[in-house]
């Protein structure tokens, strides 16, 4: 298996422990610190059993770590333990699990790690500094980075195996047959004779056995459910209004809050009127909150109705008035003082600039971006004396237990946190604000369930945005080929705005700055990828491949033009820069499957671009007609190396959904702020990609790897850089910022 | 008041025969006072030109479309005009009819100031079935001359006489919307009243339009 | 004021300005009905009210008039709609937050135009906005759906 099976082999052991009426299965997590510096965070205590199959009188109950924002964790989690536990799909129910140390997102750590690590690039080694730190902390239960699929792989598989074979013991002992005699089907264990023993009635007899250690994996030739085509397990309760999401949730006795916040993000309440508001039907009181109000009422509309008439005295943002101020401080970034990371430096720039003429020089932009899942942020929060309860869809339990724990007073056990269904995410609720204000309320009702709901207006504006970048390209060519490229890369600090808010540190290097462009796999005799740390603007998050959204796009902008400047041909130029095989594979495979090469046809044109990012090599073609009215994107073709393809449908629809999701935003959203407020409150002025201006997409997926990867973000990075190519194809017009319909028109 | 002048004006000129309407202010002896002099061609225009900043104003503008039935988005709201936003074609039943209905969003009103005051952006309202206007009555990017000329032409602007027109100004529940909208939107502009008494003076004055 | 949703009657004490979705989400508990905007651009709201479809969040439940019909109402496992039946088949969804809506804004357009073409899918369907990006597979749906019902 390679690198991640010793990791994780050294990172856990599957074990049981008695429940009642039954058994349950899980990691026994070992720490072994010497062995991996990851693991040096845990406590006595937490090395505990960490569940992921519960069998008891109910059936099989599998315990998924991994919140589902849509992406179908919860199918794909599942599909991982039944194929080795034997049971059906239809036949277990599914339980994301409470809050827990122990279930260790390695795959999230490992990621930074590749960063990190001393030898990863050749211009400098960096530092093990407090950025890294702070991603070990982060990195326990949260769901991002694409992380699911690659860190429950091989985990979820072994606790459904050393599950299947205690359950055997178990047959064994009770019907005095040797366990070689005994095969597994449907959640039974089958006796020589016909005998079914279910795993249910199993279940008691099998929390008293030791569950053996080292049962192998079965061969992927023998899969059942990895690599079919599976339905969702929420798939029908998501066509019939039967599925419950965070926003739908009603706790006994809750009264319902509305929230208004400084409009200039992080500014201050100097005084508000709310004499109208609490004369209106329904309203208990208007409450002031980090921030701003609350306003309680006994139903959702209402409060919302309450909020829209109180009038308020507010302080100015906590960062620059305007968007020229936001880029100029990107602009005078690209200093020694501020460089924060140069990982990538093969070669001589430097001696490759002095040496060929004809210097290429660009400068490109990418904005703001807010996150804006459909369902918006809500939380129910009850405090009572000596506990608190939280209800909420968010992928940072842990953090919100603790959050809500330190705000109320309370030890973190004492805080119970119930994580639900998300309407979406794509890094929105790696954020906990809205639990945090919902407790700051509930702490004001103590007993009373307080849900808050933040209109789409309040979550819009006060997302913490994808990050501002700026990056400024030089290269020369030589022969007809790329010979030198520098990128240099500015935006602030992703994560350290984000672990500010969970008040961890945030220095030292931030692999994010140069995600997506220092590690390309890309043989150019001359190139250096610099990373500027521009001081904290906006405060900003983990937007959908986070540093690789922004960078992907000006790598392969930068790409584009010196092989433009070259007379070469983007896609062959490309294919002959390739330094690994998945890399040249994936555009190959692009290459054919949109034929490459032929006459895109009068007023048409192809772009190309690659990005490897979260470990996935990622290529995409993207064919568009210039039409009298605008661009029409018409055709997309992506291929994508992840390994191992877990569902082919789910896989199908998420990197179809990243593509689209890519070219929408590249299309025309942006945030910006004007007197520090957004300018963007809704979708009517941060639209996306509606139906008519999707194109066809054919996806291929690659499995030529012993790894596997998730594919949620990958597919996103290229997309606006292949679109960009395309417009350029078409047009001749070269698009150097984001959103596109800044200088063309698209239907 | 504004009717009688207007009235008064087309008696002069003999551009309205007498009807019932003329006999019964005729007989309130408001025909008594001395008459005005007609507005000059100069003050028709002037007329004009304020109707027009109405009619060429997003309020009005955006639903008075051409035949390739695309309400418009335009206005302080948007940087640059741009159509309706999800791909909204009216078509040329011009109420949807043939996709997506207005009605699907554009909730008709029972009553003319009925509802409390919609969200920012929200889709507006009326007590009409929301639609575009009849497609001979583009004015979307029209010029003040072209608009001019289709508003007093029968065949175009649904066989009314000036007056009908101005009485269609003054009732319809479009109007009425087109200077309330609410929500933040921005308002026709000058006021109803103030685009009546424009319209008349410009019919008093013989609806001279402006040169091209 | 009483309203009819899904074939039974309520009964609920609101106020006459109070849209539509909120009367169903936090008066009768009917939640299948999202709100995602609150101003018509995402159609997550969207039910039917005598079988035409209708942002339920821009609707004041003082004027309604006529039968409401939420995702619930139409259609529930062992007797799913077309539509419902095709969104599964095709595995549609992703989040799911905009499904109940792009289903029941799908339904009550292939009630009226039973022989769509992909411009005509276009051209009604893209009033509800789905973040995930399933376009692909609502457009497919659509078309299994209608193939279905032609044949029933």
């Amino acid at each position: 298996m390679g690198r991640l099976k010793t990791i994780t082999r050294r990172t856990f052991l599957i074990g049981s422990v008695a429940v009642a009426g039954g058994v349950a299965f899980g990691a026994y997590t070992v720490a072994k610190p010497h062995d991996n510096p990851l693991l040096t965070g845990l406590g006595d205590g937490e090395a505990a059993i960490t569940p992921y199959v519960r069998i008891d009188a109910e059936g099989v109950t599998l315990i998924t770590p991994r919140a589902d924002l849509g992406q179908g964790a919860y199918s794909v989690q599942a599909a991982l333990i039944a194929e080795e536990l034997d049971v059906e799909l239809d036949q277990i129910r599914v339980d994301p699990g409470p809050p827990s140390p122990a279930y260790w997102n390695t795959a999230f750590a490992d990621e930074a790690a590749a960063f990190m690590a001393p030898g990863g690039g050749l211009g400098e080694s960096l530092a093990y500094g407090a950025i890294s730190a702070a991603i070990k902390t982060f990195g326990v239960q949260i769901t991002g980075g694409s992380t699911t699929v690659p860190d429950g792989f091989v985990k979820l598989r072994e606790a459904g195996a050393v599950a299947r074979e205690t359950l055997k013991l178990a047959a064994a002992e009770k019907s005095g047959i040797a366990i070689t005699d005994l095969r597994t089907e449907a959640g039974r264990v089958l006796l020589p004779d016909g005998t079914e023993l279910s795993y249910a009635e199993l279940a008691p007899l099998a929390a008293r056995i030791t569950p053996p250690q080292d049962v192998p994996l079965r061969d992927p030739s023998g899969w059942r459910l990895i690599g079919k085509p599976m339905q969702r397990i929420d798939i029908v309760a998501k066509s019939t209004g039967a599925m419950k999401y965070g926003i739908d949730i009603a706790v006994e006795g809750m009264l319902h809050a509305a929230i208004v916040l400084n409009p200039a993000q992080g500014g201050a309440l100097n005084g508000f009127d709310a004499t109208e508001a609490l004369k209106m039907r329904g309203v208990s009181d208007v409450v002031e909150v980090t921030g701003g109000v609350a306003v309680v009422a006994d139903n959702t509309w209402r409060a919302f109705e309450a909020a829209r008439k109180i009038s308020f005295d507010w302080g100015p943002a906590a960062f620059p008035a305007t968007m020229d101020e936001h880029w100029q401080a990107l602009a005078d970034s690209f200093t020694e003082e501020l460089r924060d990371s140069r990982v990538r430096d093969d070669g001589n720039v430097e001696f490759a600039f002095a040496e060929m003429p004809g210097l290429i020089k660009a400068e490109y932009r990418a904005p703001y971006l807010a996150h804006a899942p459909l369902e918006p942020i809500s939380a129910i929060v009850r405090v009572d004396d000596d506990r608190a309860e939280v209800w909420t869809g968010t992928q940072i339990p842990r953090f919100v237990q603790s959050n809500v724990a330190r705000l109320a007073g309370l030890d973190t056990e004492r805080v119970k946190v119930n994580v639900l269904v998300m309407g979406g995410s794509f890094g929105h609720r790696l954020e906990d604000e809205v639990v945090k204000r919902a407790t700051e309320v509930a702490l004001l009702f103590r007993g009373t369930p307080i849900k808050l709901t933040y209109s789409r207006e309040q979550d819009m504006t006060h997302d913490f945005p994808r990050q501002i970048a700026m990056a400024r390209m030089r290269g020369t060519v030589r022969n007809g080929q790329v010979d030198s490229y520098e990128l240099g890369i500015a935006m602030p600090s992703v994560i350290a705005s984000q672990m500010g808010r969970q008040s961890l540190p945030g220095t030292g290097p931030d692999s994010q700055i140069v995600a997506g462009a220092w590690d390309q796999p890309f043989a150019i005799p001359n190139h250096r990828v610099t990373g500027y740390r521009a001081r904290e603007l906006a405060p900003i998050s983990s937007w959908r491949s986070v540093g690789a959204s922004s960078n992907g796009f000006f790598y392969n902008l930068g790409l584009d033009e010196l092989i433009h400047a070259a007379g070469a041909d983007p896609m062959a130029e490309r294919i002959r820069l390739c330094s690994n095989d998945e890399a040249r594979k994936v555009l190959e495979t692009v290459a054919e499957m949109s034929n490459w090469g032929s006459d895109a046809g009068e007023g048409r044109g192809r772009g190309v671009a690659f990005t490897r990012s979260f470990g996935v090599e990622c290529a995409m073609v993207v064919e568009v007609a210039a039409t009298e009215g605008g661009i029409r994107i018409e055709k997309v073709f992506v291929a994508a190396e992840v390994g191992t393809v877990i569902d082919p449908v789910n896989f199908d629809n998420l990197v179809k959904g990243g593509v689209i999701f890519g070219l929408g935003h590249a299309m025309n959203c942006e945030i910006t702020y004007t007197d520090g407020i957004a300018d963007q409150d809704n979708y009517h002025a941060f639209e996306g990609m509606r139906m008519y201006q999707c194109p066809e997409i054919e996806v291929r997926g690659l499995e030529n790897g012993e790894r596997v990867r998730g594919i949620g973000e990958p597919p996103v990075p290229p997309t606006a850089p292949a679109l960009a190519g395309a417009i350029f194809a078409a047009t001749g017009k070269r698009l150097r910022e984001m959103p596109f319909n800044k200088h063309v028109d698209f239907v | 008041m504004i009717r009688s002048r207007l009235i008064a004006a087309a008696f002069l000129l003999g551009v309205v025969t007498a009807g019932p309407v003329v006999a019964q202010d005729v007989a309130t002896g408001e025909a008594e006072a001395p008459p005005a002099p007609p507005p000059s061609v100069e003050e028709g225009l002037a007329g004009w030109q304020l109707f027009y900043e109405v009619a060429s104003h997003p309020r009005c503008a955006n639903c008075h479309t051409g035949a390739d039935n695309w309400p418009m988005w335009s206005g302080p709201s948007y940087g640059k005009p741009q159509r309706h936003g999800m791909n909204i074609n009216a078509g040329d039943s011009r109420v949807g009819a043939e996709a997506l209905v207005c009605s699907t969003c554009h909730v008709t009103l029972s009553a003319a100031d009925g509802g409390p005051d919609p969200l920012p952006h929200a889709a507006p309202r009326a007590a009409t079935p929301w639609m575009l206007a009849p497609v001979e009555t583009e004015w979307f990017g029209k010029s003040s001359a072209e608009i001019c000329a289709q508003v007093k032409d029968p065949a175009r602007n649904g066989e009314r006489t000036i007056e009908e027109v101005i009485a269609h100004v003054e009732e319809g529940a479009f109007q009425t919307w087109a200077w309330n909208p609410g929500g933040g939107r921005e308002p026709a502009p000058h006021s109803k009243q103030e685009a009546i008494d424009a319209l008349s003076t410009w019919a008093a004055a013989g609806t001279p339009c402006p040169e091209e | 004021m009483r309203l009819t949703v899904n074939g039974q009657t309520h009964e609920v004490d609101v106020e006459p300005e109070m849209p539509l979705l909120w009367v169903l989400r936090d008066e009768l508990g009917i939640t299948g009905v999202k709100y995602g905007c609150g101003i018509a651009q995402c159609g997550a709201c969207t039910v039917h009210v005598d079988g035409a479809a209708v942002r339920s969040c821009q609707l004041p439940v003082g004027e309604l008039t006529g039968e409401v019909t939420t995702i619930e109402g139409l259609g529930q496992p062992g007797a799913l709609h077309a539509v419902q039946q095709a969104w599964i088949e095709h595995q549609v969804a992703q989040c799911g937050y905009c499904q109940s809506g792009q289903i029941m804004a799908a339904a009550a357009f292939l009630a009226l135009n039973p022989e769509p073409t992909d411009q005509d899918i276009d051209a009604v369907m893209s009033a509800n906005l789905c973040r995930c990006g399933t376009y692909p597979r609502i457009r497919a749906a659509i078309k299994s759906a209608a193939a279905t019902m032609r044949s029933a």
